[in-house]
């Protein structure tokens, strides 16, 4: 049974759960498929007139990666939490109202047009999937509001409609692309964290970093609207503006993440409830707990990803469904006597 | 909601965090491996480009190629980078390039684009026809120094092609059936550069315009298109002649298509017509023999 | 600091459906305990909500302390009012000091943990209740009685001067249903608070309350000629000390059913019986009879 939480406590989580993250990110920057050595990197950027690859590799290639990892990581695993809180069902991930079949759409429109422009030397296909994936949440929620405020079943079904439809879609442009074009949209959908630069980082690390500590703002009303709505209202606390807030930057830092990385399954949905069964549901510290264990959790599935068919790669999708299907069997196993966790 | 304000701050620092740390990613770096003498070290990311650089006598200075560059027989003793479809940037990275060539599509074009953010020097081909590639042949040439090899490539490329040309120009087209899966069906479209070489090796494509560059056709289109050749290329190493028994096998189904009723059903290599690279003479001269054999002593 | 509850004309229907309350006017004094009764349809939930700001009244004022509930805010109504409804196991593993303490969620501090005052009024809310000892134990592990009554702690660590039960003690056992209701009446007693109870217990509102509201369904009203010839009221609701609501009467009028109603030396007691009840009435009996 889990004591209940003060500041003093959450502090103490959160930092050595960040501590937890620092170490995993430095140690997966050092692994890859080419061998460098530490001290070949110290060297700096130039060795003579040629670049020094040790250096380049490091800097360039892993750390942007590892951090991209994180960054997304930290994005699906903190929406889902907010999202499984909102529709009251631990089984919801931050895919379910419709933006994976949006940004997918709005990612194969962008391969499958060809489009030869490109936005400071990147494809077009980011800034398509997060088009997407923010109309298409609009478009759910103007869906789910016909059957009233914030109706949970309404938003669901309207999720379910649009993400039957959109997928259709998704599959006739596939049947019509080449084959480079079919190949990079599968690529896409199946999660993919290709290597950012610092510019898309920097932006997309910052949304999603405001995205959750806006998030953190609105955790003592998660806590009373993931009991029941109704009571929480009673209790003083504005329901429909928190759920709104909730679902718009929960929304947002998703699209970010899909933007980013394609469409990586499992993170939103396991690691926010792996983190309930050990620590409770306290949404004040389930936040900032399964950002940061997300955050670990795709950094360690990517490293995988790369190095296990290395010169190939895995997407990282199918390794976070392989790692993250098993790792929750033997949590939920093992906390069995504590199913009361789950209801 | 005073602690709101939070979060302005921390954009604000994150902002600030940003404008630190960035410096101008050495725009410059790439300079100082832009020598005057040609490049030494070079990338190849696709099979065909492998191919073409071989052919222009660069075979030393060739760094790396990625996994599926499998002809020349000597390139497979070249470090690999990954695989066509997933390149592998570290890979890239560790043999120090001065010369990347990749193809102007996804995924190539973004890992391209990434290297070229990193200072390094790439250079995109977009080989869509048989023009295009003479084109990249030329432009290899001029990047690498070989313009003397690139032209005589040239050369006898366009004259190979011109002889099939001639000899089937004073016949009738054949129909041609080009099936490039057999199942779910699907054949090679007019918009795509192996409609190009039928038609050079003096055919038609017995499918006429869609809107998919490899429809997926049903039995009756087949029926309709009435062709008097199929072609098969196979990606397979296997041996040919039994994969022609099995494909006999399943187009008994279309008896009454004149290529099935006359036994013009052809399974050749894949390789040779599926990339376009130096060995497109080859592949339009193995697909001229199977339109008309008796023209080329078969 | 007793603030009333006033209903002014309230009419209200769900949506495009059949009226649930026809203009009711009604005041519930401050400091009092109020019992809710009819059957079911009534509308006794609709009246619950519409005070506690849940629903909004089609036409009429809903008024607490003299201001209308539609124009609080949120957080102030809440400093006013606390629901209680039939206790449930919710999704999520909460334990019974979180629940209770989610109650002064509106007086969180930035970081959004509690206040020492918060913790004290959950704690004493708590032992009020008696129900301190499960106080880290998940909710899902306990019984359905000690369950309501940490669901009235909530209410209670809200600390509000007006507290509405909707039907909190219908499932419960006899034990449990007396020590909620003596807990009620200690709560409304010692500390002046207005309680506002739905109840399907007669005899227990008897003994506990001392108002009550008696509410038929607006469906079962008989027209205006109707009423005039059979001399019933034209209200759908009637109000008042509870000695003057609870009679077989009015309950028989309001239930249609046949009542036996009693007492036993100064203890009154209600006895609904149907055709098939032993000691069913016949037609030709009178319905009410006072036994001395």
């Amino acid at each position: 049974m889990h004591r209940l939480l003060s500041p003093k406590i959450l502090f103490t989580r959160t930092a050595v759960a960040a501590a937890m993250l620092a170490l995993v990110l430095v140690l997966c920057s050092l692994i890859g498929s080419q061998k460098i050595s530490l001290k070949g990197t110290l060297i700096g950027e130039h060795s003579s007139a040629v670049p020094n690859p040790d250096y380049e590799i490091l800097v360039h290639i892993r750390i942007p990666r590892v951090l991209l990892a994180a960054i997304v990581g930290a994005a699906l695993a903190a929406a889902g939490v907010t999202l499984q809180a909102l529709l009251r069902n631990p089984l919801a991930d931050p895919f379910i109202l419709g933006i994976s079949s949006g940004a997918g759409l709005g990612a194969t429109l962008a391969v499958v047009a060809g489009l030869g422009w490109t936005l400071w030397g990147r494809s077009p296909v980011a800034v398509f999937a997060f088009a997407g994936a923010v109309g298409t949440v609009w478009l759910v929620w103007t869906i789910g509001r016909v059957t009233g405020k914030f109706h949970v079943t309404g938003l669901l079904l309207a999720g379910v409609v649009v993400n039957a439809f959109f997928s259709a879609i998704i599959m006739f442009l596939i049947s019509i692309a080449r084959g480079q074009q079919l190949h990079a949209t599968m690529f896409w959908l199946m999660g993919n964290l290709g290597e950012e630069d610092f510019f898309a980082l920097w932006v997309g690390g910052g949304c999603v970093l405001v995205g959750i500590a806006a998030l953190y703002l609105l955790t003592p009303q998660l806590n009373a609207i993931s009991f029941n709505p109704t009571d929480a209202r009673s209790m003083g606390i504005n329901v429909e503006r928190v759920q709104f807030l909730a679902f718009v930057i929960s929304a947002f830092i998703t699209a970010v993440a899909v933007s980013l990385s394609g469409l990586i399954g499992f993170v939103g949905l396991v690691v926010p409830h792996a983190v309930r069964l050990l620590f409770g549901p306290d949404h004040r510290q389930l936040l900032p707990l399964s950002t940061l264990f997300g955050a670990m959790f795709l950094v360690v599935a990517d490293t995988v990803a790369r190095v296990i068919v290395a010169p190939a790669q895995l997407p990282v999708g199918v390794v976070t469904a392989m790692v993250g299907g098993p790792f929750f069997l033997v949590l939920l196993v093992r906390y069995n006597r504590k199913v009361s966790w789950l209801r | 909601m005073r602690t709101w304000w939070i979060l302005p701050g921390i954009a604000a620092i994150w902002i600030g965090l940003g404008c630190i740390l960035w410096r101008p990613h050495h725009a410059d770096a790439g300079s100082a491996l832009r020598p005057a003498q040609a490049p030494t070290r070079i990338v190849s990311m696709a099979p065909e480009l492998t191919e073409t650089l071989f052919s222009l006598g660069l075979e030393d200075n060739i760094a790396g190629v990625t996994q599926d560059s499998d002809y020349p027989p000597a390139a497979a003793g070249k470090r690999t980078l990954g695989t066509f479809w997933q390149p592998d940037i570290e890979a890239v990275v560790a043999l120090k390039p001065d010369l990347v060539v990749a193809l102007g599509f996804e995924p190539q074009r973004s890992l391209a684009g990434r290297l070229t953010r990193m200072g390094y020097r790439c250079l995109m081909l977009d080989i869509w026809t048989v023009d295009d590639l003479f084109h990249a042949i030329e432009t290899l040439g001029e990047v690498t120094g070989r313009q003397p090899q690139a032209q005589q490539l040239r050369d006898s490329m366009k004259a190979r092609l011109a002889s099939v040309q001639n000899a089937a120009a004073a016949r009738d087209k054949v129909k041609v059936l080009w099936v490039v899966q057999r199942d779910p069906l699907r054949v090679a479209g007019r918009d795509t550069f192996i409609n190009e070489m039928i038609e050079l090796a003096g055919g038609e494509n017995a499918i006429g315009a869609t809107v998919h560059k490899y429809p997926a056709v049903g039995g009756e289109q087949v029926i309709a298109s009435v062709p008097q050749v199929i072609i098969e290329p196979t990606m397979t190493k296997g041996d040919l002649r039994e994969q022609r028994a099995q494909a006999v096998s399943y187009w008994r189904r279309f008896a009454t298509v004149p290529a099935v009723a006359n036994d013009r059903i052809y399974v050749i290599d894949g390789d040779l017509v599926s990339r376009l690279g130096p060995r497109l003479c080859d592949g339009v001269e193995t697909v001229a023999k199977c339109l008309r054999p008796e023209a080329f002593g078969e | 600091m007793n603030p009333s509850v006033q209903m002014q004309n309230v009419c209200f229907a769900y949506d495009r459906g059949r009226p649930v309350l026809r203009d009711i006017s009604l005041t519930i004094p401050g400091g009092s305990f109020l019992a809710v009764i009819g059957p079911n349809g009534a509308g006794k939930s609709t009246l619950i909500n519409l005070i506690a700001g849940l629903l909004v009244p089609r036409s009429g004022t809903v008024s607490i302390g003299g201001t209308t509930v539609r124009s609080y805010r949120p957080a102030d109504l809440a400093r006013k009012i606390a629901l209680v409804r039939q206790e449930y196991v919710p999704v999520f593993g909460f334990s019974v000091a979180e629940m209770v303490l989610m109650a002064r969620t509106a007086y969180y501090g930035p970081l959004g943990f509690e206040g020492e005052a918060d913790r004290q009024h959950a704690i004493r809310a708590l032992e009020m209740t008696g129900t301190a000892e499960f106080a880290s134990r998940p909710l899902a592990s306990l019984s359905a009685g000690e369950r309501q009554r940490v669901f009235i702690a909530r209410a209670l660590a809200q600390d509000t001067p007006i507290l509405l039960m909707d039907e909190p003690t219908t499932f419960l056992d006899i034990r449990h249903q007396v020590r909620i209701y003596d807990l009620l009446k200690t709560i409304q007693v010692n500390e002046s608070r207005t309680i506002i109870a739905i109840t399907q217990d007669v005899n227990l509102a008897a003994q506990y309350c001392d108002q009550a509201l008696l509410l038929r369904p607006a469906s079962s009203m008989e027209t205006p000629t109707q009423q005039r010839q059979t001399a019933s009221s034209p209200c759908q609701y009637r109000i008042g000390p509870v000695r003057d609501i609870l009679t077989a009467e009015h309950i028989e009028e309001a239930f249609g059913v046949n009542v036996f109603s009693g007492r036993v030396g100064h203890r009154h007691f209600f006895l609904p019986l149907g055709r098939m009840a032993k000691d069913a009435i016949s037609d030709s009996t009178p319905p009410a009879n006072e036994q001395g």
